[in-house]
């Protein structure tokens, strides 16, 4: 298991659960970051920060702060 | 849930009301558009900054039944911990007391992405209104090969109608207001399964009933039990007192056994309902596909031609914003001053005249001037918004925007404001950090914007020399380059500054979705900015023009008798003396027609008309020399009409000036001037007189002000042209102190002048503006203070430096 912020762009991975419970998890939840939900790491900005993610069908933008919230179980 | 809806009774005088919600880029405001048309009216919600629109529409040909709808904020839950969060739950549930209680709710959710639209969906449900579902954007999902049951959708939200529509075609949404119309009419027996845990329903229930009299909905019990210290808490506690705290703690206290954290009761239940509903209904596979915004996104969002593309479409904007706009802008400014000039003449001379000449006429147009601009940059932005790439702006440049404290979501108000601080301010509602959205609120008029540019350019024409450097460089782009650059540094740093002190931002963060790619339709982007034009006119418009009368007032009254007189006098005698020597070249020119042969009595008309086509006294002497070739055997003649023709039109050039001299006499005596030699102290250390002080203050409405007041302070008429503005500006002297004889505008001043202007907030529309967007005149006057501060700062190190070393 590891966190949204160390992963590569390009790879994939199941929501686990979150490191806090604070209102920016909250909203984490309600745009879909639920765990059990597979997710695609697109892309980072070009200054590496902030980054894209596909979660269900949208693509969301969250800083790597946010990101590190967020515990991954990467695919191989 | 029982009976969530219950028939009302209402007078046949009220419309039905509907309320329009769903998550942000779902296409809410596109069907709000198509159902409402241009019946729209825009407001502000009590208390907060953000926007309310209403709008009407009927149903029925034959009676028809009139609805109005309000258009709640975009949301992805009705989560509030802020005051404008707690709008929507507000909006929805009636209000204070709910008085303005919804009759049907209109539920928009995005087709492509069902559940998190079912999320926001089964909070609203709560609400125990009836609901129309919107399916938005069916085509698309379609496409991407997402299959939805409607029916069964239906069945799980408790049988309420679900309409599939495409909000930019307008397709499905005569059908989404004959259900709306349908449900109101005929409200259905509604059961809804419960599907949040024994121990939330228990608080519930035990709520509910002990609060019985207060009839506030499910929906809301739901916010005061789940938003700990949130606005909804804060009222509940304020409404019914300190046992309610106490019997809200111990309820919170029964659900934190179960659930930890609290917030996991809810959102648990909700996403677990949601996913639920959406697999029983939809089927897809996300990943499978590659959806075509991605792969444009491969360029777009690029990390080298991603910002590459973006500084290509700012720049490919402001070019086509500048030309596009200038010509609009010149009719403007043609039509207002014809129209002066037209109601000056059925006038008489005086006050009143000048009032409304001067001051309304002029106001308003000056007002009118700033919309060519404006409209083109907002149909610029929406077309960016309504397209998509405006968050991915946002994401490209974010990074970068919080090194100085801003965040991505400042990129368009301050773009804007390279335009006109206005749009800016007013662009900064898409930020929802309330602090976030001040700091911005805050440096977005530091940013380059038009009306700066006329008082650099006759500054930079003045004194600043024209030198070219290898060729491509030159000293004049030079210096305006860092004109430029000094608003953004200036704004960097001011921002860097507020974001560690006053506004520190609390939950600061870019969650946000970016939306795949649409065509945006014309009558979005027309609406759009038809909306922001009106209340840029409505709002700013009028305070503007209140201040531009004060200011005409103040520079125009006391009205002097005695200069008056004086000047009446030396009117007189100047007509007499071209008068005279009229005559004499008159009666001359007489006997001289008179001596003309039959066949020539025309010659001296075709000669006078050829002299009545110049205009400067400086080309009369070569049109003389050619009528001289023409007619070698009327040389006299021809003398005489030259001489007559020269004597109108210095007579005419001496009227002009002594009226000029005259305006400039009234304004240094005028409430104005004196204030300007009252202040001059203040200003000297810039290595200001009183005259440039004066203008100063003058141009308080709007910068470019200034160079029509040092016209007339300088005796050449507010619209002097600005090459004789340059000479003249380069001849002024000191008239006392201890530089008299001096110039007074030197390179050092003309440099101190440029930085007041580029950082003080001498705008009455941006400061009107920034007052109707933070609902207080105190930021408005702490913006206009910090910024007249700096701009005085700054200026004086400059002047100091400069004049230091001898410039």
């Amino acid at each position: 298991m590891t966190y949204l912020d160390k992963m590569m762009p390009g790879q994939r991975g199941t929501v686990v659960g979150f490191t806090d419970d604070s209102p920016v998890t909250r909203r984490l939840l309600e745009l879909g970051f639920v765990p059990g939900r597979s997710i695609n790491y697109l892309r980072n900005a070009p200054l590496r920060d902030p980054m894209e993610v596909q979660v269900g069908p949208s693509c969301l933008s969250l800083r790597r702060a946010e990101a590190a919230l967020v515990a991954v179980e990467p695919e191989d | 849930m029982g009976r969530a809806a219950t028939a009302r009774t209402y007078s046949a005088t009220r419309p039905y009301r509907v309320a329009i919600c769903g998550n942000p880029n779902s296409g809410k405001t596109t069907i709000f558009n198509a159902i409402t048309g241009l019946n729209q009216k825009v407001a502000n919600y009590p208390g907060v900054t953000v926007e309310k629109v209403t709008g009407r529409f009927s149903v029925g040909k034959e009676n028809p039944q009139q609805f109005t709808l309000l258009d709640v904020p975009g949301t992805y839950s009705l989560a509030a911990f802020t005051p404008d969060e707690y709008i929507a739950i507000s909006a929805l549930s009636g209000g204070p007391g709910g008085q303005q209680m919804p009759d049907a709710i209109i539920c928009i959710i995005d087709a492509t992405n069902l559940e998190r639209g079912l999320y926001l969906l089964f909070q609203i449900l709560e609400i125990g209104r009836p609901v129309v579902v919107a399916l938005n954007m069916i085509d698309l999902a379609q496409r991407r090969g997402i299959q939805i049951d409607f029916e069964k959708l239906s069945r799980a939200i408790g049988g309420f109608p679900v309409v599939p529509v495409v909000g930019n075609r307008g397709q499905g949404i005569e059908r989404l207001k004959q259900e709306t119309a349908k449900l109101i009419a005929t409200p259905p027996d509604i059961s809804l399964n419960r599907f949040y845990d024994d121990a939330t329903e228990n608080v519930l229930t035990e709520l509910q009933s002990y609060f019985d009299q207060a009839h506030r909905t499910r929906a809301e019990y739901l916010r005061i039990i789940f938003d700990v210290n949130g606005p909804a808490e804060a009222k509940f506690v304020r409404e019914e007192g300190h046992e309610a705290r106490n019997m809200l703690e111990r309820g919170r206290t029964a659900i934190r056994k179960v659930w930890s954290p609290l917030s996991a009761a809810e959102t648990t239940a909700l996403t677990r309902r949601a996913a639920e509903v959406f697999n029983s209904t939809v089927i897809i596979d996300h990943f499978s596909q590659r959806m075509l915004s991605d792969k444009v996104d491969r360029y777009l969002l690029h990390r080298l031609l991603g910002p590459l593309v973006l500084l290509l479409t700012m720049v490919l904007m402001f070019q086509f914003i500048f030309s596009w706009a200038q010509p609009f802008m010149e009719m403007i400014d043609v039509m207002f001053t014809g129209l002066a000039g037209w109601v000056a003449t059925l006038m008489p001379e005086g006050p009143m005249q000048s009032l409304i000449t001067d001051g309304v006429i002029g106001g308003v147009g000056s007002v009118l001037a700033f919309i060519p601009q404006i409209a083109i940059l907002f149909i610029f932005i929406a077309i960016l918004e309504d397209s998509g790439y405006m968050s991915r702006a946002a994401f490209l440049v974010d990074r970068m925007f919080r090194w100085c404290g801003l965040s991505g979501k400042s990129f368009i108000p301050m773009l804007s404001s390279f335009a006109c601080a206005v749009p800016g301010i007013m662009a900064t509602r898409t930020i929802e950090d309330r602090n976030l959205r001040f700091i911005t609120i805050m440096v977005a008029p530091l940013m380059t914007c038009s009306a700066r540019l006329p008082v650099y350019a006759i500054m930079i024409a003045a004194f600043v020399p024209y030198k070219s450097y290898f060729g491509v460089l030159n000293l004049q782009g030079i210096v305006l380059a860092l004109l430029y650059l000094l608003g953004l540094v200036v704004a960097a740093v001011v921002s860097f500054v507020m974001s560690r002190t006053i506004f520190r931002a609390e939950r600061d963060t870019f969650l946000m979705e970016i939306p795949s790619y649409k065509l945006p339709t014309v009558k979005s982007v027309l609406i759009k900015v038809l909306n922001r034009v009106k209340s840029f006119v409505v709002r700013a418009g009028t305070i503007i023009l209140a201040i531009t009368i004060i200011i005409w007032a103040l520079s125009y009254y006391p009205r002097s008798r005695a200069v008056e007189v004086e000047f009446a006098r030396q009117e007189t005698t100047l007509q007499a003396r071209y008068d005279s020597a009229r005559m004499v070249a008159q009666a001359k020119l007489a006997e001289l027609e008179r001596n003309l042969p039959e066949d020539e009595v025309n010659l001296s008309g075709a000669v006078s008309d050829a002299l009545a086509q110049i205009e400067d006294e400086v080309v009369l002497p070569e049109l003389k020399v050619q009528l001289l070739a023409d007619y070698p055997a009327h040389e006299e003649l021809v003398e005489t009409l030259s001489g007559l023709r020269l004597l109108q039109i210095r007579r005419e050039a001496s009227l002009r000036e002594l009226d000029n001299k005259r305006a400039g006499q009234h304004l240094r005596s005028s409430y104005f001037g004196r204030l300007g030699r009252a202040v001059e102290p203040a200003f000297l250390p810039l290595g200001w007189d009183w005259k440039i002080a004066m203008a100063t203050l003058a141009s308080f409405p709007a910068r470019e002000v200034i160079i029509a007041t040092l016209g007339t302070i300088y005796n050449l008429g507010a619209d002097a042209k600005s090459v004789s503005l340059v000479n003249k500006m380069r001849q002024v002297k000191w008239e006392n102190g201890p530089k008299t004889g001096k110039p007074v505008f030197t390179l050092a001043v003309a440099l101190s002048i440029m930085v007041f202007f580029a950082i003080c907030c001498q705008c009455g529309a941006t400061v009107v503006t920034i007052k109707q967007e933070t609902a207080s005149w105190y930021y408005a006057v702490f913006a206009f203070g910090y910024m007249t501060a700096l701009a005085y700062l700054l200026a004086l190190v400059v002047y100091q430096l400069f004049a230091g070393i001898g410039f």
